[in-house]
């Protein structure tokens, strides 16, 4: 029993960082149709800057200022120089960010070698809680699902309840119109994929704090985001909430129960989805 | 065929039965790979080039053929007239269950293959008392069917060239069948084909799994080569790359994905033996090709072919 309460707050803290990724990924395509497969990158190169912010300043707050600032500017670069030019071409920009994903990896194997680093995490978020039933759990990871619904409640405040978000949903509704408005839909994309980038960075660092920081944990962390957006459907707000809880608990009870098969757990119930509603649970014909 | 492009293919064929006498056991490995992941390319071509669906699974069939072909020959000891018809049949399995994902179009079919090459990455990497984890199988003998056995890598050349040429026929005929002609109408306009009464999805359904079966093939004649296989054969990098060897080549061609599977491999083995940042440099050619080949080198080649019959008209 205290097993299972366990491993529901540990998928529920993995959600909470998955949420951060995937609600950025699916913002961009939902505005833009932008599919962005260097958000797993943007994640380690997050994690890292934080990293060495951390070594140096001894700050996980600046840490995680940091880490997003940084990726805002390296995703802004890519965006403006690189994924613009693809136009609205799925494959060419999957292909075109595959590739900008390989060369951000092997750049920060470069710099911050091969081995697994930890961000580590401020002494007050250290420790235990104990929770009734007498049940110790570490408290970093607590706090990462406040933050997690911290983040949820103020994307989903902007994006429901100010003039801003209803923008962004008429974007995702039909740009053209919204363009023929009167309004800069580009300058509102830069925006929206600022926000995705800080984001994705915000996660790095605060993932590198207990998933650790490695070569590869860009592709892991980005094909779990991808099944959030999948089973959520792309470009769906709520869709990523409740697409990273799902995917959160499955993959903690996966482990917890069927550690080799873990993975099978993960994506059976998603290919049956996937029979029953192609486009995911809250998705849209694009 | 007109008499050039038959003198060409002879030529080509000519050049590719002496390789091993003129150029020595580094380049007939290098061509072995290159055949091998060209047929993987190929495989995804079908996909890509002739149905526009972009998968990035293939790994997959590919990696669990060549997992069934290692663990039936290396543990089981079953001979490889078995093992390696198993392999195929075992890819061709999964990709009739992966086949699902033709439900999907577009960028959600794009995403769904991801996580199900994924799974499969999963299972070999994990479930080490099956698949030996990280180390995989090793000690995969050549083939041998009877009394005809492989002994070296210069006779398993001839084998994979056989089977390339065989498997490139092969294909010819099924894109200029009614069925490939159906597949491009689909990349066309799927609306389209759906109102002239044609079962789009069945007929995606069904190139997905022949696709499959050809990964499938493409992995026993890799088991055989590389004597071993690992959870890297499953991974998504060698997904990625197999559709990059199409692109770079030339998408919708038989010979483009061969030519790209050469440039890809050639590329990192001139460049591996000065920096170590291979990825990087696959990286830079994925971005390289999308914003400046789109057609790769075999769409290049006709652009230039057609510039210059422009200008030689301009003389006359």
């Amino acid at each position: 029993m205290t097993s299972a309460i366990l491993q529901a707050i540990n998928g529920v803290s993995l959600a909470a960082l998955l949420f951060l990724l995937a609600s950025g990924f699916t913002l961009s395509f939902g505005l833009m149709r932008v599919v962005n497969m260097a958000h797993g990158a943007y994640y380690l190169i997050g994690g890292y800057v934080g990293l060495s912010i951390a070594q140096t300043t001894g700050s996980f707050a600046l840490a995680l200022a940091g880490g997003g600032a940084a990726v805002v500017v390296l995703g802004y670069l890519i965006d403006r120089f690189l994924i613009r030019r693809t136009g609205e071409n799925h494959l060419a920009q999957v292909l075109l960010t595959v590739g900008v994903a390989f060369v951000l990896g092997d750049v920060a194997l470069q710099i911050w070698g091969g081995d697994n680093l930890m961000v580590p995490a401020p002494a007050f978020l250290k420790g235990a809680v104990i929770l009734p039933g007498d049940i110790y759990y570490p408290k970093y990871r607590f706090v990462l699902i406040f933050l997690g619904a911290f983040v949820g409640a103020v994307l989903w405040l902007l994006y429901k309840k100010t003039q801003l978000g209803a923008v962004v949903r008429a974007g995702v509704d039909d740009r053209e119109q919204v363009n023929a408005t009167g309004i800069n839909v580009d300058r509102l994309f830069v925006m929206v994929s600022a926000l995705a980038s800080f984001l994705a960075g915000l996660a790095g660092v605060a993932g590198g704090a207990f998933l650790t920081l490695y070569p590869g944990a860009e592709w892991e962390i980005l094909v779990y985001a991808l099944v959030v957006v999948i089973v959520g459907g792309l470009g769906s707000l709520e869709g990523a909430m409740i697409g990273a809880l799902i995917v959160g608990l499955l993959d903690a009870y996966g482990r917890w129960l069927l550690p080799e098969f873990s993975y099978f757990v993960l994506f059976g119930p998603i290919a049956l989805l996937m029979l029953f509603r192609p486009r995911g649970l809250f998705g849209r014909e694009h | 065929m007109d008499r050039t492009r038959i003198v060409l293919a002879l030529v080509v064929l000519a050049g590719l039965l002496s390789l091993p006498f003129a150029a020595g056991p580094f380049w007939t490995g290098l061509a072995t790979q290159m055949m091998i992941f060209g047929l993987l390319a190929l495989s995804v071509d079908l996909l890509l080039g002739h149905a526009g669906l972009f998968s990035l699974t293939h790994a997959s069939f590919f990696a669990v053929s060549a997992y069934t072909v290692a663990i039936l020959q290396v543990r089981y000891n079953v001979p490889t007239a078995l093992a390696a018809p198993a392999g195929i049949v075992a890819g061709t399995l999964l990709a009739l269950v992966f086949g699902l994902a033709v439900r999907t179009r577009g960028v959600y079919f794009i995403l769904i293959t991801i996580a199900f090459g994924y799974v499969v990455w999963g299972v070999a990497h994990r479930w080490s008392s099956f698949t030996g984890g990280d180390n995989g199988v090793t000690n995969v003998p050549f083939p041998a069917i009877g009394a005809a056995a492989i002994t070296s890598h210069t006779q398993y050349y001839y084998v994979v060239l056989a089977a390339v040429i065989l498997c490139g026929l092969g294909y010819r005929l099924l894109i200029r069948s009614p069925f490939g002609l159906g597949l491009r109408g689909i990349k066309a306009s799927e609306t389209r084909m759906q109102s002239l009464g044609y079962r789009t999805s069945l007929h995606l359904y069904a190139a997905f799994v022949l696709s499959g079966a050809l990964a499938s093939f493409a992995g026993v004649l890799y088991v055989y080569y590389n004597k071993f296989v690992n959870p890297v054969a499953a991974s998504f990098p060698i997904s990625v790359e197999a559709a990059l060897m199409a692109i770079v080549g030339g998408s919708g061609t038989i010979i483009g994905p061969f030519i790209g599977a050469g440039v890809v491999l050639g590329l990192r083995n001139w460049v591996s033996s000065f920096v170590e940042m291979h990825h990087a440099i696959m990286g830079v050619v994925f971005i390289a090709t999308v914003l400046w080949a789109p057609q790769g080198l075999v769409g290049l080649a006709a652009q230039l072919r057609a510039r210059l019959a422009r200008r030689g008209e301009h003389k006359r």
